[in-house]
């Protein structure tokens, strides 16, 4: 429709939006209007535990793959230039996941990629309807973090040469807000884990690595306490690593690993949940950005998997990983 | 009784002498076609060994799963594969020749049973293989579904699925063999018939309570339409 009318900005929201103001409009129109930015991202305050499968996932890999650092790359809530409009639309991924859960991600990298302009607004508050409980996580994580390896198929002649990564600039005002509070069931992710351990391990075999795999199975026997699960950042950055190597040389399998990495997502989810309940935003934020230190730091394991050298040997943890991951148990046991 | 032994003597030298010429020629004839087969099929080898790498055929395997169903030979590359097959093809299609030259009833027919059987033969293993494949396909398909709905026992369910595929393709394949079919389609039959029983009776039984609100509500509205028509 934008281009049909031939409109210079187009901003698309999330329809579910319960703190959205009119100057959102603003924010996301005005620095493609004056400042000749392409694409706008938005940048929320956020519960510490909304947005996990971008704090897990789409947001470290993302920065690591494409050298920038966008921390909301499927926010959902976006502005758009004419030329990226017609660059979308010039595109023919929309009868793919792409025009699902994977359509936020598809616009924001093809920004990325393709050295368009981007830059993030801030936006205050990012409250939504909550989500329906039944909602199948598994299709979101399928259509998302598929779109994210597909993309990075199409691009593989760009990311594996990005070596660092840069922030994109933020317009708008930062101020705090309150957010609503999430309620979290730690004893039934911890068993989702368990139980997917025991049934899915075949399944993990195409993808992981035989010492990943055995790290994995190791941890999933652990007993399941809340106070000491831990799934360490460069274990969680080697399994999607190896997913998305798995993703790209198995394509009749494709379907059936990104469905079987729920219960390791949900893994992460809580091994993230117990080591920040006791933080602050920053403090959570600190720690996303040390999550995102780690997949750059071990972004050369992941080129090699990608051209298919089957002898590299999976890293260590990054040095600084293991040093505030440690100091990280050690404040836990404290408290 | 000298004279009776030398007549069933040269009897049997007659008869010795008539087979003799009627068989020795189209013998030597056949070992000639034979080792002559067995020439090319090493000069064939050789070209192919040399031409054909497989390395296309090797990543397909390795990318669609099939590589799991083969034996460790063929997994770890398909070209000795494919150049032996084809170097024991060309001694086996010489042994045929050889043999037809006879040209007896016999033989005929070992021939064309040999021809006629090959490629029933060759169907039958591409029909097992792909229902190996599948089965393992789809038991995974429902081992990752069953797992996150957290259905009970997702790998029994999973394994239930691989067996039924593979009955299947061995019903197809003894079918396309003409070996046992009717023994393995009643087999098929009575499964497949099970299963749509079974699950009808799940369906009806669970959905008795959703009938009957649907038949309650179409009978209300009917009421309904009946009561705005009175006043016409």
């Amino acid at each position: 429709m934008a281009n049909e009318l031939g409109a210079k900005a187009c901003a698309v929201v999330d329809s579910d939006l319960r703190s959205i103001t009119p100057e959102w409009i603003d924010l996301l129109i005005r620095p493609v209007l004056h400042a000749g930015y392409d694409f706008v991202a938005p940048y929320y305050h956020r519960h510490k535990y909304d947005g996990t499968i971008t704090n897990s996932i789409v947001y470290p890999m993302t920065r690591a793959l494409y050298g920038r650092n966008v921390r909301q790359p499927i926010g959902g809530d976006f502005g758009i230039s004419s030329a990226l409009v017609t660059r979308y639309l010039s595109r023919d991924d929309w009868e793919t996941d792409v025009a699902r859960y994977g359509i936020d991600i598809w616009m924001t990298t093809i920004a990325l990629a393709e050295n368009f302009r981007v830059c993030q607004s801030f936006l205050g508050a990012k409250l939504h309807d909550a989500k329906d409980p039944g909602a199948d996580l598994s299709a979101m994580l399928h259509q998302v973090v598929g779109s994210v390896f597909t993309l990075m198929r199409e691009y593989d002649q760009l990311w594996p040469h990005v070596r660092e990564s840069e922030s994109a600039d933020v317009f708008g005002f930062r101020y705090d807000v309150g957010l609503d509070p999430i309620d979290v069931k730690l004893d039934r992710m911890l068993r989702t884990f368990r139980q997917g351990a025991d049934d899915l391990r075949e399944i993990w075999a195409l993808a992981l690595r035989p010492e990943t795999l055995q790290e994995v199975m190791v941890l999933a026997r652990q007993p399941m306490d809340e106070g000491s699960f831990h799934l360490k950042d460069d274990l969680w950055v080697r399994l999607l690593y190896e997913f998305a190597a798995a993703h790209r040389f198995k394509p009749l399998e494709r379907g059936h690993l990104l469905r079987s990495l729920t219960p390791l997502y949900i893994a992460r989810v809580a091994s993230f949940v117990i080591e920040t309940r006791d933080l602050g935003a920053a403090a959570v934020e600190d720690r996303i950005e040390q999550l995102c230190r780690c997949f750059e730091e071990m972004k050369p394991y992941l080129i090699a998997l990608w051209a298919g050298d089957g002898a590299v040997a999976p890293p260590g943890p990054p040095r600084q990983t293991a040093e505030v991951a440690g100091q990280g148990q050690r404040s836990q046991m404290e408290a | 009784m000298i004279q009776t032994l030398r007549e069933v003597l040269e009897k049997a030298l007659e008869r010795l002498s008539s087979q003799i010429v009627t068989y020795i020629p189209p013998l030597l004839v056949g070992m000639a076609i034979l080792a002559a087969a067995v020439l090319l099929a090493r000069i064939v080898r050789l070209l192919f060994s040399k031409a054909f790498k497989g390395a296309g055929a090797d990543k397909f395997l390795r990318e669609s799963g099939f590589a799991a169903f083969l034996p460790g030979s063929v997994r770890s590359g398909v070209a000795p594969v494919v150049v032996g097959a084809v170097y024991w093809l060309i001694p086996l299609l010489g042994a045929l020749t050889a043999v037809n030259v006879f040209d007896t009833r016999l033989t005929s027919q070992i021939v064309e049973g040999t021809i006629l059987l090959f490629p029933k033969l060759i169907a039958a293993g591409a029909i097992l293989l792909v229902g190996f494949w599948l089965a393992q396909f789809l038991g995974r398909s429902i081992l990752v579904w069953a797992c996150n709905e957290e259905i009970p026992r997702p790998r029994r369910l999973a394994a239930a699925v691989r067996v039924a595929v593979v009955f299947v393709a061995v019903v197809v394949a003894a079918d396309m063999l003409d070996f046992a079919e009717r023994g393995f389609f009643s087999a098929f039959i009575i499964f497949a018939g099970g299963a749509v029983l079974t699950c009808g009776l799940a369906l009806g039984l669970g959905a008795r309570d959703s009938v009957h609100r649907w038949l309650g509500r179409n009978s209300v509205t009917r009421e309904e339409e009946k009561q705005l028509l009175n006043h016409v």
